[in-house]
């Protein structure tokens, strides 16, 4: 009896405790960029006297935001640099929705479990997310840089970049449509909807969660990338003027700086923070924007 | 029952020729890009040079070319890394106009035409609390071989020691094994690690653990108070200073290789990166000048 009761308090803790453990280890990282990264975003020491208004500070993450890097990535700001990846992740997930949409809608609604070619694509797929991203680095590079002749480009990574997240959407994607009960299909059906009525009007709202879960871990996986994007978009930490320059994206500025240039650790933790706090905000859009879908009225067809 | 397969298979082809042109609308994306490559590649008015090569010497390199581009408002400098090996065949295929190589060029490499850069030492590092002063060149070959593996017998405490050795393909590690003539697959490492600064970390965090790195980054840390110690070689100081004077005896080279005779700009650009007016980039990144 006492010990079922002891085993039972165990597993209690350790149900309580792992939680806490998993959510202490996301506060534990983000206070460890935030205590380190904000230096840099402090006021210059020519304001002395002057106590830390809030006013300075938000002056401060403004010009580390859009300034561009000086002495080799110690100073200055990552401007440029955000710059890049916003257009290295534009590339990526404009290629990636439409391709990896298609796709799932295919495995799911087209295809039974059984197809010789949806077995085949499912299969390819789970390789394909299994690659080490530094495979995909030298693939883009080969197939990118040289051969289509993009060279070191934002497209090139993009594109790159695009080959990596497509396998994490098109499975969550796929997974999101098949949670929408056949019985809705048949009703939609019954209804007299066309297959693409079905579709757009019934299948895609409701899986909405699942595909905008697939984006965020795309996202994500695109954001935190450096080894893939160091061969096919560079190294240039110029402001870009098009989609064929070099750029470098921020994950490789924050390697660059804490691994081959002494005393860039601050503002390495800098940018870490401004990665983190970007990927923050990518899961809240994405959170409030499946909300909307979700509640949004289906009107008819 | 109103089977999803049973209307699939009457409305596959249909539907799959569907699915394939939808695909079809995401692929003129980057095509319709193609125009501007020949439209950048053929055009005169801005001219770009490539760098490509060592990760060492990127960071130097990279500003080095933004003075430069100060002087040539229309010129454009692209610098790439991935290794040494990288900057040596990028430049024979003439993927790049300037090859960046962080360590002596080999002789099957005597094709192309090099250019000095700057220096870097290469020292041991151990923890600042770490009481050992100094190794003997044979210790340090034994420590890395895995023979010696406590440094009581190098006169340290009762501690195991850790090994801590660069990837393979670093230059770093080359210049390390080719000093003390130390075959790379004879190595036994505990901990290895990509670059210079990873090893002043991994150092720093680790009481009984030795590591080699480049004295530029080494010096610059101690300083800023990172708790590590930079060991001596056959008796010479490890400083910038013994690199600089030519003494200290584990050094090497940062070159900028082109495959034939540079001129116009890229000689131009190769003649500022050699020159004194970039001296103070040079030791802002921890190497050693070439006066």
């Amino acid at each position: 009896m006492a010990t079922s009761r002891w085993t039972g308090r165990l597993l209690d803790v350790c149900v309580w405790g792992t939680p806490v453990i998993v959510a202490g280890m996301f506060l534990w990282l983000i206070s460890d960029l935030i205590l380190r990264g904000s230096a840099a975003f402090q006021p210059g020491t020519e304001s002395t006297g002057a106590s830390y208004s809030l006013i300075a500070v938000a002056e401060q993450i403004l010009r580390f935001l859009t300034a561009a890097p000086e002495r080799a990535g110690r100073g200055g700001g990552i401007g440029p640099i955000l710059v890049s990846t916003g257009m290295i992740l534009a590339v990526c997930m404009s290629v990636v929705v439409p391709i990896g949409l298609g796709t799932a809608m295919f495995l799911s609604e087209l295809v039974s479990d059984q197809n010789r070619l949806g077995r085949l694509v499912r299969r390819s797929l789970d390789l394909l997310a299994g690659v080490p991203s530094i495979v995909f680095g030298l693939f883009g590079n080969a197939v990118f840089c040289q051969w289509l002749g993009f060279r070191y480009s934002i497209v090139a990574g993009g594109l790159t970049l695009a080959c990596m997240v497509l396998p994490l959407l098109i499975r969550s994607a796929e997974e999101g449509f098949r949670s929408v009960p056949d019985s809705q299909r048949h009703a939609a059906a019954a209804l007299g909807f066309s297959r693409w009525s079905t579709v757009f009007r019934v299948i895609l709202p409701q899986s909405t969660p699942g595909i905008v879960a697939g984006l965020i871990l795309g996202l994500g996986r695109a954001l935190a990338e450096t080894a893939a994007l160091l061969f096919t978009s560079g190294y240039v930490d110029r402001m870009p003027r098009s989609f064929l320059d070099s750029g470098r994206s921020l994950s490789i500025h924050i390697y660059d700086l804490s691994m081959n240039v002494p005393g860039g650790n601050q503002n390495a933790h800098a940018s870490a923070l401004v990665l983190v706090v970007l990927l923050i905000l990518i899961n809240l859009t994405a959170h409030r924007l499946t909300y909307r879908f979700l509640h949004r009225e289906v009107r008819y067809a | 029952m109103y089977s999803r397969d049973g209307v699939c298979s009457i409305r596959l082809p249909l539907l799959l020729s569907l699915c394939l042109a939808g695909c079809g609308q995401s692929g003129p994306a980057p095509n319709s890009n193609s125009p501007d490559v020949l439209v950048l590649k053929q055009n005169p008015v801005h001219p770009q040079i490539t760098v490509t090569g060592a990760s060492t010497i990127a960071p130097l390199m990279n500003e080095i070319a933004k003075r430069f581009e100060l002087q040539h408002p229309e010129l454009r400098i692209d610098v790439q890394t991935g290794g040494s090996s990288r900057g040596v065949t990028d430049s024979r295929n003439g993927l790049s106009d300037i090859g960046m190589v962080s360590r002596s060029l080999k002789p099957d490499e005597s094709d192309l035409q090099r250019f000095p850069l700057a220096r870097d030492g290469v020292c041991l590092i151990v923890h600042s609390d770490n009481p050992v002063t100094s190794l003997t060149d044979e210790q340090v070959v034994s420590i890395y071989q895995g023979k010696t593996r406590n440094w009581k017998d190098v006169g340290g405490p009762d501690q195991p020691i850790t090994v801590v050795n660069k990837a393979e393909g670093r230059s770093t590690l080359e210049v390390f094994a080719g000093h003390f003539k130390l075959p790379t697959n004879e190595i036994q490492a505990d901990v290895v690690i990509g670059d210079n600064e990873q090893g002043v970390k991994t150092v720093a965090g680790n009481l009984q653990s030795i590591g080699y790195v480049s004295i530029g980054t080494a010096e610059f840390n101690r300083d800023a108070g990172v708790p590590i110690k930079l060991l001596p070689l056959a008796g010479i100081e490890a400083s910038v200073k013994t690199v600089n004077d030519g003494t200290f005896p584990m050094s090497r080279t940062l070159h900028l290789v082109t495959k034939s005779k540079p001129t116009g700009i890229v000689h131009e650009l190769i003649e500022f990166a050699t020159s004194s007016k970039v001296h103070d980039l040079v030791k802002e990144l921890s190497f050693v000048p070439i006066e």
